[in-house]
């Protein structure tokens, strides 16, 4: 049974009043507004409208539309994960693009040792450092674009 | 009724291969579904929506906020060229399934 203050007062019941209500409930469990609590909302109206067609009451309706649309603890748990999935992949490509960073400040300064001062020894471990890092970084942020669109 | 595990992996495909018959919105794309599977592909309505943002944060497909007929607000949904490579891929692994399935169940009756 949905609460609905509006039809305790006068026994009439008032349709704005309860989508109101039913948008309470779903900012109280944490849905976001005006994405996605908006888009939600023309849902809920337009299933209202198209059970009102089929022949039920505005009060039916409406109790038939929020069902249909689900609780709002478990919309909010589905929105969530989809969001933490796109966090994750998202810090995968920008640990990638740090470690292209940190390999380049390595290779960066070794080419220069070995081209002004012909320090060999030292150029070499900046080059065994960078490259492999700038290799890893870049392959991590390719896989991390990769598994956005997957 | 198709049980939750199903309809949980059909959505993509089925929303791909809507879409690509022209932009949409939520409520509608409900109803076709339910309308061609005659009402036994039933999601819980708002349980589309974390699913097209996926889709649409993975550039599969796009959005835009437009009006309806009696000048609702309204967030339209298309496909993008990612979308269609997707929905290929989808219609190639779900043949693939259903031959199986269908070459197992003819060899019952041989």
């Amino acid at each position: 049974m949905v609460f609905c203050p509006a039809c305790e007062r006068n026994n009439m019941f008032d349709l704005e009043q309860s989508v109101a209500e039913w948008r309470k409930q779903m900012l109280a469990a944490g849905i976001q507004t005006p994405v996605p609590l908006e888009e939600l909302e023309t849902h809920l109206r337009e299933e209202i409208e198209g059970q009102v067609k089929s022949g039920l009451s505005a009060q039916q309706a409406f109790e038939t539309a929020v069902r249909q649309v689900g609780r709002p603890d478990l919309l909010k748990q589905e929105f969530k994960k989809s969001e933490r999935t796109f966090m994750k992949k998202t810090l995968i490509i920008l640990a990638g693009i740090f470690g292209v960073l940190v390999g380049m400040a390595l290779v960066m300064p070794a080419a220069h040792l070995y081209k002004e001062q012909g320090m060999v020894h030292n150029a070499i471990v900046g080059f065994s450092w960078g490259i492999p890092i700038v290799l890893l970084g870049a392959s991590t942020t390719f896989l991390g674009f990769k598994k956005r669109k997957a | 009724m198709i049980r939750k595990e199903l309809v949980a992996a059909s959505a993509e495909p089925l929303i791909l291969s809507l879409l690509v018959k022209g932009e949409s919105y939520g409520y509608a794309i409900i109803q076709e579904v339910k309308a061609r599977s005659g009402g036994k592909l039933q999601w819980t309505d708002g349980m589309l929506y974390p699913v097209l943002h996926r889709m649409e944060r993975r550039g599969l497909i796009k959005s835009r906020w437009g009006e309806s007929e009696t000048g609702r607000k309204r967030k339209y949904y298309s496909l993008k060229k990612d979308g269609k490579t997707a929905m290929a891929r989808h219609h190639e692994q779900w043949l693939l399934v259903h031959g199986v399935l269908s070459g197992l169940r003819k060899e019952q009756y041989v």
